[in-house]
């Protein structure tokens, strides 16, 4: 190893940042293992049974409900990403492409809430969707989009979306494309080069996009709490009903320990299985 | 396809015609017209930047011409995308599937021309014995060396039994050992195939010991097309004189233009060159006289010679010794000389006077720039 003379000077804020946060998480940790006092808001003594009642079927339900969301959020932004990568990498034509980039990317400055209502109006009984379909007498009466999880997933990968596509394209963009003419020489068609070169290839991107996508929306709270309306509950909301309705702050606090623990295992779980991909040297 | 195809449009295996290619403003091949026999193996031969890898490109449709026509075995291939063309390429990096194993990326061309699997199987296996690669079936590309990756390459291009194989600068990335004996393996697997080969290269030395014809571009230009002896021996402008091999370049004086030699002076000396391109030019024309360091002769200074100067540089290479002669008479360069064996490092050591004189035959003239 060659020296690095800056190591220190950049280790050591870093170092006290990683102290503060492990300071709030052993807070909050330290609040999650304290038993409720109802009518205060000072935690009781130290006990697990926090931890029992999530075992309870009502708190069960929401952390299987987000584990649904999150992976049907995560794969349906992966199909509606892909295509969208591609084309941000394969189009030559440079109007178009940054008109395609700007279109992808200009969501990230809007804010979860903005995007959120804007899917309101949208989904809404007398939204965009329903207004259309009524008029063009497809439906009879308007469907019911809002307070469905459907509307929920369809505003998270909205949400994800733009971090999903630079993924994808950044994973795309490092694929040499001799690999694709080589293969064309070798007598494939274009669909052909793309599911036996062009997508194997662009696997790790796929993972790194699919996971983020799902540790993103695994805390999403906004989108679940305004399109959900309490109908759609993830654990957000559940830790915000608890939290600042009940104020049983030592519950929260064991449902934001869990939930971090869940999302920490199906990540190690997702690369274990991506593992034989990190062998693919793209470059 | 053509309406009408001419036996003679048949006999190319590879032909180009006036073919055009530009990139915004840049004119990367200016009407480029070639044709590439059955079984020769042709070199591209250029510096950087003068339309090699374009060339090839449009021969596997990676490309389009922008005008002329292209056609493989006298079929019109303009419109015809690369996976109909029955190419093989080998890249210069050469784009082995890193996901795939060596057997799997020869197979891939006998798999999308659904051969079946025991066949596909024999192939393979035949190939990596071409190759020198037996046994090497199950590696991943990054468990092998530059080598062994560039042997895979060339097995996977060959399996598929290609109409002509293209080669953009193979042997760049390989260290000089390795580059002499992939260059001796290619050329007998090529002869022994007989396969339609382009190699494209910007090394003249690897241009002329390989091929069969060498075409030296320059610009998006064709600048010459003939066999390595003629390219180097009988270059058609000062371009290819250049270009091709070490040359001296001296100003002389057209003294007399016969109906094929012509004589021209230079200091004491008359030399006959080939009078095709000096035909226009007046008596005493000043001409520009191209001579290969292995035509000069050196002598001691009191001897009769061309001119007379004096050695200010000596580089041994074992086989022949370059030597730097200063002749203010006759060039402002120095000239390079070449002297075979290498009795020259004693006797013609640095600072010492010497006659140069021009061995007949084999130097060419061009009227002068
Ligand atoms: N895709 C491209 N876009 C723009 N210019 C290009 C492109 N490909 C090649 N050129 C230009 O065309 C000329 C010929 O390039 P190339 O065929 O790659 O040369 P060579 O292989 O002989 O080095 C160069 O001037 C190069 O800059
Ligand atoms: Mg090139």
């Amino acid at each position: 190893m060659t020296e690095r003379p800056f190591l220190r000077t950049f280790t050591t804020p870093a170092a006290l940042c990683a102290l503060g946060f492990a300071a709030a998480m052993a807070a909050v940790l330290q609040y999650s293992l304290r038993a409720y006092v109802p009518g205060s808001l000072d935690p009781g003594g130290f006990t697990l049974a926090n931890f029992a009642d999530l075992l309870k079927p009502l708190y069960a339900r929401v952390f299987f409900d987000t584990v649904v969301i999150c992976a049907v959020t995560a794969v349906a932004t992966l199909i509606v990403g892909y295509p969208l990568a591609y084309a941000l990498v394969h189009i030559e034509q440079p109007i178009l492409k940054s008109t395609l980039l700007v279109i992808v990317v200009t969501p990230l400055f809007l804010g979860e809430v903005v995007r959120t209502y804007s899917w309101i109006i949208v989904l809404g009984n007398n939204g965009f969707i329903n207004s259309i379909l009524l008029s063009l007498g497809l439906v009879e009466k308007p469907l019911q989009l809002m307070f469905t999880s459907f509307g929920v997933v369809v505003a998270l990968v909205h949400v994800t979306l733009p971090v999903m596509v630079i993924m994808l394209a950044a994973g795309l963009s490092h694929i040499d494309r001799d690999y694709a003419r080589a293969a064309e020489s070798l007598g494939a068609g274009p669909i052909r080069v793309f599911l036996t070169v062009t997508l194997p290839l662009s696997m790790p991107g796929v993972v790194a996009g699919t996971t983020t996508a799902f540790a993103w929306t695994f805390s999403a709270f906004a989108t679940p709490q305004l399109i959900g309306g309490g109908r759609v509950n993830m654990i957000s909301n559940l830790v915000y009903q608890l939290g600042f309705a009940s104020f049983n702050f030592p519950f929260a606090a064991t449902l934001c320990v869990a939930g971090l623990a869940l999302t920490a295992v199906v990540l190690g779980l997702l690369q274990i299985a991506a593992r034989p991909l990190q062998k693919i040297k793209v470059h | 396809m053509q309406a009408i195809p001419t036996i003679e449009q048949n006999e190319a295996a590879v032909r180009f015609d006036a073919v055009t290619k530009r990139f915004d403003d840049v004119v990367a091949l200016n009407a480029v017209s070639l044709d590439v026999q059955t079984g020769e193996f042709l070199t591209l031969l250029g510096p950087s930047g003068c339309g090699k890898t374009t060339l090839l490109k449009l021969a596997a449709g990676f490309l389009g011409p922008d005008a002329g026509a292209i056609s493989i075995n006298g079929r019109r291939v303009n419109e015809l995308p690369t996976y109909q063309r029955g190419i093989g390429m080998m890249f210069q990096n050469y784009a082995l599937f890193p996901h795939m194993s060596v057997a799997d990326n020869v197979a891939y061309g006998l798999k999308t021309r659904r051969v079946p699997k025991p066949e596909r199987q024999q192939r393979v296996a035949e190939v990596l014995a071409l190759v020198k690669l037996t046994g090497m079936e199950r590696r991943m590309p990054r468990q092998l060396s530059g080598g062994q990756q560039q042997r895979v390459a060339l097995a996977r291009a060959l399996v598929i039994n290609p109409t002509v194989l293209l080669l953009d600068e193979p042997f760049s990335a390989l260290d000089k050992s390795l580059r002499t004996s992939m260059q001796v393996e290619l050329r007998e697997i090529q002869r022994k195939l007989g396969l339609t080969t382009i190699f494209v290269t910007h090394d003249q030395s690897e241009a002329l010991s390989l091929s069969d014809r060498v075409a030296v571009m320059s610009e998006g230009r064709i600048r010459q097309l003939g066999s390595p002896v003629d390219v180097y021996r009988a270059p058609t402008d000062q371009f290819v004189a250049t270009f091709v091999g070490d040359n001296n370049k001296l100003r002389g004086r057209l003294l007399s233009v016969g109906d094929s030699d012509a004589v021209i002076e230079l200091g004491s000396a008359q030399i006959k060159v080939p009078s095709e391109r000096l035909a226009k030019l007046e008596k005493s024309a000043p001409v520009d006289l191209f001579v290969r360091p292995e035509q000069f002769c050196v002598v001691s200074a009191n001897e009769p010679s061309a001119m007379t100067g004096h050695v200010v540089a000596q580089i041994y290479q074992g086989g022949h010794v370059d030597l730097q002669i200063e002749c203010p008479g006759a060039s402002r360069d120095r000239l390079l000389v070449r002297s075979a064996g290498d009795q020259a490092v004693v006797r013609w050591p640095m600072g010492a006077t010497v006659g140069v004189s021009i061995q007949p035959g084999g130097c060419a003239a061009f009227p002068a720039e």
